[in-house]
Formats: C-alpha cells, structure tokens, sequence
C-alpha cells in the first residue's frame, strides 16, 4: 500500500497542506462467538482503509479513506482543504516527530502460523471443555484471529511498516444462575496459546463460587485477581493521557511531580513487550514504541504525549501518537514479591474479587468511580473462601492506588471487552476498599 | 448498489446457504471537537462497506467487505458461507428464524436545515455559543470539552425472503463535558449529549447552550449550598433524565431475549428475566414502560429494524406487569413468537443484534406539584452521573448530580451526590405516582462484542418512589 501512501502525501503537498501523515491498515480478522457450550456466530472481516491527518497554517483535519482510487483520493484532499482554510486555526498545534526513525524488529509479534489457520474452532471447543470438566453447566466466550498490516508515511521523512498477529480467547463459565467465573488468554503467537486455561480457569472460578449468600458492605481488604484489576488499570491508562487532563478526564490533572500512590506502585505503558496485544513498532507519527514508566514507586512522572503535545509542554513525546489524542499501549504494573499464596495468608478478614465491569465515575478529575464484581466474589478468612454475591465497589482511584500494600509475583496479559487497552498486572491486596450493596 | 447488495444475498443462496441477508451501509458527515476553547480539529466521516449473513446448516456466519467489487464481496460471501458450516458442527440445535412479513420499501428523514449544505465554520460556530455562554455566565469552568457531530446514515438491506428497505437518516448532536470549580471545590457534568435524527434545525431549536448554562449553575449552587442528604427511607421524586436511565438500564436490557437465552452471557451478560416471567408483576400498577423506535426525530429512530422487519411500539411493562420481550428473529422464533423489529447494527461491519431504540416510563395523570405536594422529606433527583447495574439487570445504583431536598411539599436546597443504591423489583414497586409530561435524553447503549454502541433515547415523565432506603457516599 505504499504507493496509494506516496500519492497521498504527494498530492497533500502540491496542494499546499503543513504536516500530513498517512497511515493505511491491511486487516483480517476472525470471530468465533460461543454461548450455552455452542457456536452462536462466526465471523470474518477484511478491511483496508487509510487514514490521513493534515494540517495547515494550525488548521488540523483528518479522515480515512477506503476506497482508494486516484480520483477519489484527491476529491476528498480537496475537500478537506477547502474546509479546513475556513476554520479557526488550533493555537496549541506545534508539529509532528522528524523523521526518518530506525525501527527494530520485535519479538513474538508476528507468526505465518496464525495467517496461516484455516479453523479455529477446536480452540473453542479446548476451552469449552476445560470449563465443562471442572464443573460448569453453561460455557460462553469469544475467540478472534487477528493479521493486521500497517503502512506509515509522513511528510517528515517517515516511512515505516509493522505486521502483527494474535490469537485471544475470553471465557466465561456458568453453573447457576448466580455462579459463575471468567478466564482469558491472549497472545501473539500460536504456539503460546492456552485456551485450555482459560476454560479452567473460568470453571475452576464458578465452581468455588457456589450458593453465594449476600455479601456485607463498609470497609475491607479487598485482593483483585489480575482480571479484575486489569480493568480499574485500563480506565486509568485513559487519564495518563494528556487529551484526557485537559479535556477534564483525569484525576492526574495537576498532580505531575506528586506521590499519587503507594510507594510499592510502579506502572509504565511500554509499546515494545514481546508477544502483548498492544504492540506495535512506531506510534501515529513513526516514533519507534518503547517503554515509559507512568508512575514510579508511587510519584506521578509523566502524561502520555505525541509530538504537539510534547512541544506544548517542553518535553519530549512519549510516543503514544494518536495524533489527537496521546494513548497507552500495553500498562504494566510492576509486580512485587508475593506468591498468591501468601497475598492471600496475609488477609485475616477480606474479600477476594475475581472480575469487575461497569466502572463509571462520578468525578472524572477527583476519581471517584463505582466497579460491579462480576463472577466468583468470596469473603477471605484466614485463607478460606466463602462465595458472596451483590456488593459493588464504591472508592476513589487515587485512594486504591496509595492503599496497595501487597503486589502478586507474577504478571498476567490481561485484554477483553471490559479491559480495551492490554494490561499486565499481578494480584494486588488493597486495604480499605470502600463495598456497598443495595438494601432493598 | 443495490445490484451490489442483491448480487451478495444470490450468491450466497448459490454456494448452499438457506438465509442470506446483505446490508450496504454508508455514513458521510463531519465531526469537530473544541476543547477549553481551541478548535481540536475536523473530523470528516466518510465509510461504507457491505455486511453479510447466512445461515448453511443451522449455523450462523457474518462477513464484511470495504472493498466494494463483485470480486470482494463474493470473497466475503464465500468466508461467510464457510464460517456458517463450521459454526453448525458446534451447535446443540440448528438457528432458525421467525417467519415474517417483508417489504419492498424506502423511507427518509428529511431535514428542514440540511446540514450538509451548512458550513462548517457555522458549525463550529455552534460551539462557541456553547463556550461563550458557559464562559458568560461568570462561573469558573476550567475545563471544557464540546464536540459536534452530523452524518447522514444511508442503508440498503435485502434478504432471501424479499425484504429490500433503503432507508436514509441523517443524525445531529452536541456533546459537552464541563469542570466547574469554585471555593477550592469541583464538580464536573460528564458527557452530556443532546441529539435527534434529523436536520441542525432540531440542534438549533434544543439550544444545548441553555442545557449547558443550566448545568454549570445548578454545579455552582450545589458548590455553594449543596448539603448532605437525608439518609435512610425517605421519598424520591426522580426527573425524566433520571427515569430515563432507570428503565433503559432496569427494564430494556434485561427484556432483551438473546441475553434471556444467554447468548451475551460472556459480555453484557445474562437476565433475572425468564422467559416463564411473561405476565408476572414487577412494578406497581402505575409503571409502564414503552419502547419505540417509530418516534420521529428520536435518536434512536427507524421504521424497518437490520433484519427488514418492521417496527412498531412495544410495551415492555403494561401496569406493572411484564407483557414483552425485544426480539430479533431468532429469539423470536425460539419464543414461538414473531419479531418485535429489535434487530439493530451500528455499521455494515456489524450482525443485528437485539437492541432498544427509545425507551420510556409512560406518562401517569400527576402534574410535578402533586407529586411532591405531600412528601414531609425526600429529595428530587434531577440528573444523575456514575450509575451501573450488574449483569444481570438487578442491582443498580444511581448518583445524584443536580438533586434537592424536599421537605414539606416544597423544594429546597441542594443536596450532595444522593445515592439510589436499589434491586430492580424494588424500585419498580416502590412508585406510586408518574408525572404527566415525557422528556427523552440522548445515549449510546454499548452491547456485543465487537462493540456496537448504538444511538437511543432515554425518558419518560417524572415518578415518585415511596419509601425508598437513600444513602450518601
């Protein structure tokens, strides 16, 4: 595709555009979509478009275009030239990365093996069954296939191509109607996949989380499991961007510099991690992807920025281009040096969450947010689990990042529909979690 | 493209699928964003593609194409007809379909102001009155992120069994989030939206400047006199917008049958609704709930749903009894019923899937004064912002962002973050009083996987809940 970028970039420039990126996707995508232990769906995808950002005199536009010919591309320059010169210029635009950039290969991020897949359907039946062999009554998930092509130019000098692969899976097991748990495994490669552990997993969950009784409200020790954890983190990787602190969306705003949580708390977005889902060699403007510490041992470091956004504050791109809006690509908390046994030994009287969804705010800047535990929920006693059932989560972002006080050895690749950006996160013990439930 | 979208459903037909359905979908439109004054940029909204789906075997399968050549979309036709087959060796029992009436049809939006001919300097324009009234009335607001959006939504969808519905509908909206902060103290509007299907005529005549105004006030007073609120049973007089997310979140999602059946039950999740729950109370005898996708210039407006069935109001709660369930054909036909026209897609890339459109508390015989005319302590809940409900649809809460005291049959100041924290049998018992007048405040219901968050309405009239247990944070 990188003729139809070069006689973009060509014709942006005859007629008269500043800055002009091109960006155009090859994508191929596959879904196998299961419920009550059965296919519901299978569906494919094939999509090529590009997208183009330019600007002029301050003026920035962008759109994509997916039906390529030279014709149409040039009408649709001509259009956004003509609109752009009547409006009022972005005072806050600066520019975007010189180019060119060298760009190194990353490992597990692309393998001929998942291109080269014909079915994938006992994938689905692996993890179908797992979940049934512990227990479960009712199996229901999603798997996808994914190959997609990146093809990058832009007008300073940067001409830049990225192939990428992943296979994921999300599993969610039912035995009743109030028992049930959730397990996922996404990766890069074909031969790293485990279906099979995610249906465990989600069975393993369900099948512990039987008879629930009503959970109790007021303050607790609360352990996330990574899957639930992932999810707070993933809204969070939202408000470390830049756009979202001006824009009114973070409760980072005003904070850099600051201690915004435990000591012990150490969170980075790194573009660059071998076999995670959100990796890709460059940003939007061509910055190769690398890893850059968000959070560090409790001190609030940086924003995540493009280029203009850089300039505008006197730094330096974290490359995390979007052009408009800076965002994260894989967040990774650092993990700490307990074993999951002894993060939960050291709970006297706690609750141990296994999934949450439906995080909404209240407060964007001040953070405070409301989270409903989904799937196993258990009351901890000196390491006993006692399933519970109706509680919700009910505190304060910044007040469940400075209360961690105890962090999982191990990491896990965390992505689904409720976690959008891809999250690497241990177990985490956080003391004085606000619970509420509804009394009536 | 019709030839295009027919060719895709004969093919299929051709390579052994026994239904086959093609949707050609395009949007053209332009977006644009201010934030704290700047102009963020323009956005021009140009896609379109086809989708397909089949079902070969009793297995259900779904391609979709951009690149829109025969060649292409008989790629795309192939993948999906292959996907089916493989997806009907994993299947307990075959799909099958209701049987319904379809129709040959072409229906329009028409706007009195077409915003395609409006520039988009006058556009922008828009928000800036949003801006410089906000910014007018003297009230610190920090941070302020507005955007506007237009595009017309032009669709073709035919099926093997004779439906062919083009339909055309152009959408308008505003959006804006404010942060006022006065004394040292902050609290924020998030995501507010005025929207409609129709010309910018209907923007122009919504004046989103005055909602804005009227927000950041309200945000002021609380700031400056808001109070704790009462604690404990008391009685809840909730507004329109209230009311609105209330049914949406408590009523439409769990009368979606695929979730009944579990097919969401990995996303979205599953329902406290059984299908054997059909005629059983839930609410008292003064809640009716009303879904309808037929409302002109609503923002989730059609007449003929992405599976060519046509629309009609449905009642979902008839006096407090459940009376009906929002059905695609597939639920349908498993309920032994036919299509209430739920089936919605947000994009040609997307499968119809069960969806509400404009969901509402039905207006009752009280004026407002009535309703609060005997209430000795409550409070009046007028705008809400963090609200979720678990995934089966039966523990919800909802947090006042614009809420008073009532005391005595009168209004009085404002009270800070009341909290409705409530099971959904409990709160649809608990009212005993609906308003006369309906509003509908715009949203985008997010469902499926891909995600398809789809334009709908919110409303209804004002209601009073009895005896209801108020927290505060």
């Amino acid at each position: 595709m990188f003729d139809v970028n070069e006689f973009i970039l060509k014709k942006a420039k005859e007629l008269g555009f500043g800055d002009v990126v091109v960006l155009g996707y090859e994508m191929d995508r596959r879904q196998v979509r299961f419920a009550n232990n059965e296919i519901t769906v299978a569906k494919n995808w094939h999509e090529r478009k590009v997208e183009i950002f330019v600007e002029l005199e301050k003026r920035v536009a962008g759109t994509s275009i997916t039906e390529l010919s030279g014709e149409n591309i040039e009408r649709t320059l001509k259009a956004l030239l003509s609109t752009l010169k009547n409006m009022s210029p972005k005072e806050d635009y600066y520019s975007i990365a010189e180019g060119p950039f060298k760009y190194r290969d990353i490992p597990e991020t692309f393998d001929k093996a998942i291109v080269e897949l014909d079915e994938p359907n006992e994938y689905v039946e692996t993890a179908i069954n797992a979940a049934l062999e512990e227990g479960a009554k009712r199996v229901a998930g999603v798997l996808y296939t994914d190959h997609n092509r990146l093809y990058l130019t832009t007008s300073n000098s940067v001409e830049a191509f990225d192939e990428g692969t992943g296979i994921e899976i999300s599993v969610r097991a039912f035995i009743g109607d109030l028992e049930s748990g959730h397990g996922t495994n996404s990766v890069r490669i074909l031969k790293k996949f485990d279906p099979e552990s995610a249906g465990r997993k989600a069975g393993e969950i369900a099948k512990i989380a039987q008879k629930p009784e009503q959970g109790p409200e007021g303050k607790f020790d609360v352990i996330f499991d990574p899957l639930a954890f992932a999810n707070l983190l993933s809204y969070m990787s939202f408000m470390t961007s830049a756009f979202a602190a001006e824009a009114g969306f973070s409760f980072l705003v005003g904070k850099l510099g600051q201690k915004v949580a435990n000591e012990n708390v150490t969170i980075k977005d790194v573009g660059n991690i071998p076999n995670a889902y959100g990796t890709r060699k460059f940003d939007d403007e061509g910055v190769p992807t690398r890893e850059t510490t968000i959070i560090e041992r409790g001190t609030f470091k940086t924003f995540l920025l493009n280029t203009s956004l850089a300039k505008k504050y006197r730094t330096e791109t974290t490359a995390n281009a979007g052009l408009t809006m800076p965002h994260a690509w894989n967040i990774l908390l650092e993990p700490g040096d307990y074993s999951k046994d002894e993060l939960f030994e050291d709970v006297r009287r706690g609750i141990y969450i296994t999934n949450v969804w439906y995080t909404r705010f209240q407060n964007y800047v001040k953070g405070d947010f409301s989270t409903i535990p989904r799937d196993g929920i258990f009351l901890v006693e000196r390491g006993e689990l006692k399933p519970i059932r109706n509680i919700r989560v009910s505190d304060n972002f910044q007040r469940i990042l400075e209360n961690i006080t105890a962090l999982g050895k191990q990491l896990h690749h965390i992505h689904w529909w409720e976690v959008r950006t891809p999250v690497f996160t241990p177990y985490v013990l956080v003391k004085d979690v606000g619970i509420t439930r509804a009394t009536m | 493209m019709h030839e295009l979208v027919e060719f895709a459903v004969e093919k299929a037909l051709e390579l052994g699928a026994s239904y086959a359905e093609a949707r050609f979908e395009e949007k053209n439109g332009t977006s644009l964003t201010m934030k704290n004054g700047n102009p963020e940029g323009l956005e021009v909204i140009s896609d379109r593609g086809i989708g397909v789906r089949v079902l070969v075997n009793g297995g259900m399968g779904f391609a979709s194409t951009n690149v829109l050549t025969r060649e292409s979309v008989a790629e795309a036709v192939k993948k999906a007809v292959k996907l089916a087959k493989a997806a009907a060796k994993v299947r307990n029992e075959p799909i099958r379909f209701s049987d319904e009436d379809f129709h040959k049809v072409y229906y329009e939006v028409r706007m009195r102001k077409d915003f395609r001919e409006v520039s988009v300097e006058e556009k922008l324009e828009l928000l800036k009155k949003v801006e410089e009234d906000v910014l007018d009335t003297g009230i610190n607001v920090p941070m302020r992120y507005l955007g506007y959006s237009d595009y017309v939504w032009h669709k073709i969808f035919a099926n093997s069994e004779g439906a062919l519905v083009e339909s055309v509908i152009p959408k308008v909206s505003i959006m804006y989030n404010l942060v006022v902060l006065e004394n040292g103290q902050m609290e924020q509007a998030p995501f507010i939206q005025r929207a409609f299907s129709g010309g910018l005529e209907l923007i122009e005549k919504d004046e989103p400047w005055k909602w804005a105004v009227k927000d950041v006030q309200a945000l002021k007073k609380l700031i400056g006199e808001g109070q704790k609120p009462p604690e404990g049973k008391v009685d809840v007089v909730v507004s329109p917008e209230v009311a609105g997310i209330a049914v949406h979140e408590s009523v439409g999602h769990p009368y979606e049958a695929d979730r009944i059946f579990g097919r969401e039950a990995a996303q979205a999740g599953e329902s406290f609704v059984k299908p054997e729950m059909l005629g059983e109370r839930i609410g008292s005898e003064v809640v009716t709930v009303i879904e309808d996708p037929t409302i002109p210039n609503s923002w989730g407006f059609y007449l003929y749903d992405d599976e060519g069935v046509k629309a009609r109001p449905r009642y979902l709660i008839k006096d407090g009894i459940i009376t009906e369930f929002l059905t695609n054909r597939e639920y349908a036909a498993k309920l032994g019923r036919r299509s209430n026209a739920a089936a919605r897609a947000i994009n040609y890339n997307r499968e119809p899937i069960v969806r509400m459109a404009n969901t509402y508390l039905a207006p009752g015989d009280y004026s407002f004064e009535e309703l609060i005319e005997d209430i000795k302590l409550g409070v009046y809940m007028v705008s809400f912002n963090e609200w979720n409900i678990d995934d089966r649809r039966y523990q919800q809460r909802y947090i006042g962002r614009e809420a008073y005291l009532i005391e005595n049959g009168e209004i009085k100041h404002p009270v800070r973050r009341p909290i409705l924290e409530i099971t959904t049998k409990a709160l649809w018992s608990s009212v005993d009083a609906v308003g006369k007048e309906v509003e509908y405040f715009p949203g985008t219901c997010g469902k499926g996987e891909p995600g398809q968050g789809v334009p709908v309405w919110m409303g209804g009239a004002h209601a009073r809940l009895r005896g209801i247990p108020l927290r505060r944070p």
